[in-house]
């Protein structure tokens, strides 16, 4: 017995000192060109498979994917992901091809997966693979990508470019916008409920976003990716175009498109730029090989203000100007309107804004990742009690309400 | 350490405690000075108890002392069997049934229905949210962190809480009453003597427990239907850069002003703050420079507390915003 120790220990000390040379000496190949040794690369494979099952969100955990989200996951796997995952349509560099794993065409590399299992991917990425994590702590900005990613698979090319192709900018607008209204629309109105209309919030909010967003203290990934990709230098035209759609929108009818007319009723969907695609251009999540627990119809694009339950509304309209009685919730009114009073420009104009938008918006500041500017630590306070229904009723509420105009025309 | 230095220690310590128990016995928040009926009948009751304690404590060790130092001798069986009886049953049964028929016979009166007024008071964390009902009111009149109330008169006070327990407490108008969140529990009080006294939480209710504090205000009859009626009306709230502030930075999502459109539930009634006599419930003064202190960074002052910090506001819309706020009369 004391001899097989003995042995055991001797051998211990040699295995430890034959790493520390490997190790030291730098005698292990990290060539990318070489590759891994025989086996290593299914054990790694293998691993991650099974990590990822292993740590996925449980099924009943994964949202409605709608194609509202579908459109918003294109624009940012556009941006922030296709230059490695080679999307419907377009070839991998030569660079990409030559990188250690090589990152799939995104086609293949969704295929298997389950919408739970590409989102935990999408939010955790993948150590020692080059798949970052998402840039950020909130948990629910993967569920647009993955409305995408669940959608890619049948996608031609020509889909995927209608999705993301770029839109018309008049003569006027600055660099860099026509990237920004990918998403926000030419005359800052998106015509998607998930992404914030623009045009309603004021230079010094809009600012101020940006600033937050480019420095770490708002959190969303998307946004922060969106605000490092466009130069610095350019973000006061982009601040000053974007706001001026709201104080011109009155007069013109928007951006001096066609077919906005009327748009200032706050209609959202009344307003959807040249150049974006219509919603029909998603493929439907149900010809997605993997079930996912998409309920297209659902989520029907601007359901969020004709159809409005009224009587969610009046809840709605209850809480934000404090008429409920109601001692935990401070009045929304109070900093965001409709109010006689001037508000301080910092606060962002909710009346008319997306009712999906609001209600994520409203939980991560309950749930404490949203971060913001100076005044952050007032909206957290005042988020801490809301119930999932009080946020679907004030988020209604204000998605019923027609914009105010900007502070000059008042 | 001498036995000498020791017995010095002891005397200075004892004579600090007694300096520390004595200064309780005066001003605004003793029960050994009272101002109301319900406190003056505890007092009553304290003396009378004390009395009584120090009358049998005496006896007691009196009788100890002769039994074994003075008459020492035996005792005969029936000498025994009395005392036994006499001081072991008779007399504790005399004694105690006496104090408590006279501790039960006061007790009721501390619960006597009021001659009208009706005052809500219900414990938040960490202050007071006060409202007044006239006799015959529909709506009351809501006011907070103080406590006014007529001499002379028999004024109920329902007490409730918004999340834990409380216990409102003003020593020198009466006895201490719990607050239960979701229940009504109810006491009245008589003050007799007008004048400034202080309440406070008399339940451990977290962070800032200490800091939870009130003034009662006792006023002549005919004052304080002045001042109620004063009370009742909207805000003058005048315009200005301090009320331009007030309504730009959101105040009135939590703070009601009477008479504009700041009808927050959530915080304090503001609309006559200027005129209550303290700040925070009663742990800072009323002045313009507490103000600007206290709204700079409340969590300074009160841990734990709801108000959010409003460093961020320039100075110059700072010190407005106190100045309005200490002119809301």
């Amino acid at each position: 017995m004391k001899r097989v120790l003995q042995t055991l220990a001797v051998l211990a000390v040699l295995g430890g000192l034959g790493a520390a040379v490997v190790v030291s000496f730098g005698l292990y190949n990290v060539s990318a060109r070489v590759g891994h040794l025989p086996g290593v690369s299914w054990v790694l494979h293998t691993t991650f498979r099974n990590a990822v099952s292993l740590r996925a969100p449980k099924h009943a955990d994964v949202p409605p994917l709608s194609p509202e989200m579908a459109e918003l996951g294109a624009r940012h796997f556009d941006a922030a992901c296709a230059v490695c995952h080679a999307p419907p349509g377009r070839i991998r560099t030569a660079t990409m091809r030559a990188m250690l794993p090589e990152p799939p065409r995104i086609a293949d590399a969704v295929a298997g997966w389950t919408p739970a299992e590409l989102a935990w991917i999408v939010r955790e990425g993948v150590k020692m693979s080059g798949m970052p994590h998402w840039p950020s702590v909130r948990d629910d900005e993967v569920w647009p990508v993955v409305a995408f990613l669940m959608r890619v698979g049948e996608m031609t090319g020509e889909d995927y470019a209608a999705l993301t192709a770029p839109p018309r900018m008049p003569a006027r607008a600055p660099e860099g916008a026509a990237y920004c209204a990918g998403c926000h629309g030419v005359d800052g109105r998106s015509g998607n409920p998930h992404i914030p209309r623009l045009d309603i919030l004021g230079a010094p909010y809009l600012a101020l976003s940006l600033e937050t967003y480019r420095g770490g203290m708002r959190e969303s990934g998307v946004m922060r990716h969106a605000a490092s990709e466009v130069p610095e230098t350019a973000l006061p035209d982009l601040v000053r175009y974007f706001a001026e759609q709201g104080s011109t929108d009155a007069t013109t009818g928007g951006a001096g498109m066609p077919g906005t007319e009327g748009a200032a009723d706050g209609a959202p969907r009344a307003s959807v730029p040249e150049g974006r695609t219509s919603t029909g251009a998603v493929p439907d999540g149900t010809a997605s090989p993997t079930p996912g627990p998409e309920a297209p119809g659902t989520n029907a694009p601007g359901t969020d203000t004709p159809g409005a339950d009224p009587g969610l509304v009046a809840r709605g309209e209850a809480l934000a100007l404090a008429s409920s009685g109601d001692r935990d919730v401070p009045a929304c009114r109070a900093c965001h309107g409709p109010s006689a009073d001037r508000k301080s420009a910092d606060f962002p104009e909710l009346s008319g804004q997306y009712a999906p938008y609001l209600e994520t918006q409203l939980k991560i500041w309950r749930d404490g990742t949203r971060g913001g500017g100076p005044r952050a630590n007032l909206m957290t306070r005042a988020a801490a009690e809301l119930g999932d229904d009080d946020i679907a009723a004030l988020a209604a509420y204000y998605a019923s309400l027609s914009p105010q105009s900007a502070p000059a025309e008042e | 350490m001498t036995t000498r230095r020791r017995r010095a220690i002891a005397v200075r310590a004892g004579l600090a405690a007694a300096l520390t128990a004595l200064a309780a016995c005066d001003g605004p928040q003793s029960v050994l000075s009272p101002a109301g009926d319900d406190a003056s009948q505890l007092t009553t009751l304290f003396w009378v108890m004390l009395v009584g304690a120090v009358v049998l404590w005496t006896a007691m060790n009196g009788f100890f002392f002769w039994i074994t130092r003075i008459r020492t001798g035996e005792m005969s069986r029936k000498w025994a069997e009395a005392l036994i009886i006499g001081g072991g049953i008779l007399f504790p049964v005399v004694v105690l049934t006496a104090l408590l028929s006279y501790g039960l016979t006061i007790m009721p009166d501390q619960r006597a229905p009021g001659d009208g007024l009706r005052v809500r008071i219900t414990g938040e964390q960490w202050w007071w949210r006060v409202e007044y009902w006239s006799e015959g009111a529909d709506a009351p009149v809501v006011s907070a962190n103080e406590l006014r109330l007529p001499a002379g008169l028999r004024s109920d006070i329902e007490l409730t809480a918004a999340r834990v327990i409380h216990s409102f407490w003003v020593p020198a108008l009466g006895g201490k009453m719990d607050m239960f969140p979701g229940r009504v529990t109810e006491t009245s009080l008589a003050p007799h003597t007008p004048g400034t006294y202080r309440g406070q939480c008399a339940e451990f209710c977290g962070l800032s427990h200490a800091l939870m504090a009130f003034r009662a205000v006792v006023l002549p009859e005919d004052e304080f239907d002045a001042w109620l009626a004063r009370e009742a009306e909207d805000s003058a709230a005048p315009p200005g850069p301090g009320r331009d502030v007030f309504m730009a930075e959101g105040c009135g999502a939590c703070h009601t002003v009477r008479g504009t459109e700041a009808a927050g539930q959530v915080g304090p009634d503001l609309t006559h703050v200027g005129s209550r006599q303290s700040l925070a419930a009663g742990i800072l003064p009323m002045t313009s420079d507490a103000l600007v202190d206290w709204i700079a960074d409340p969590e300074a002052f009160k841990p734990g507390v709801e108000m959010p910090g409003y460093d961020h506001l320039p100075q110059e819309d700072m010190m407005a915003l106190a100045r309005w706020l200490e002119g809301l009369k």
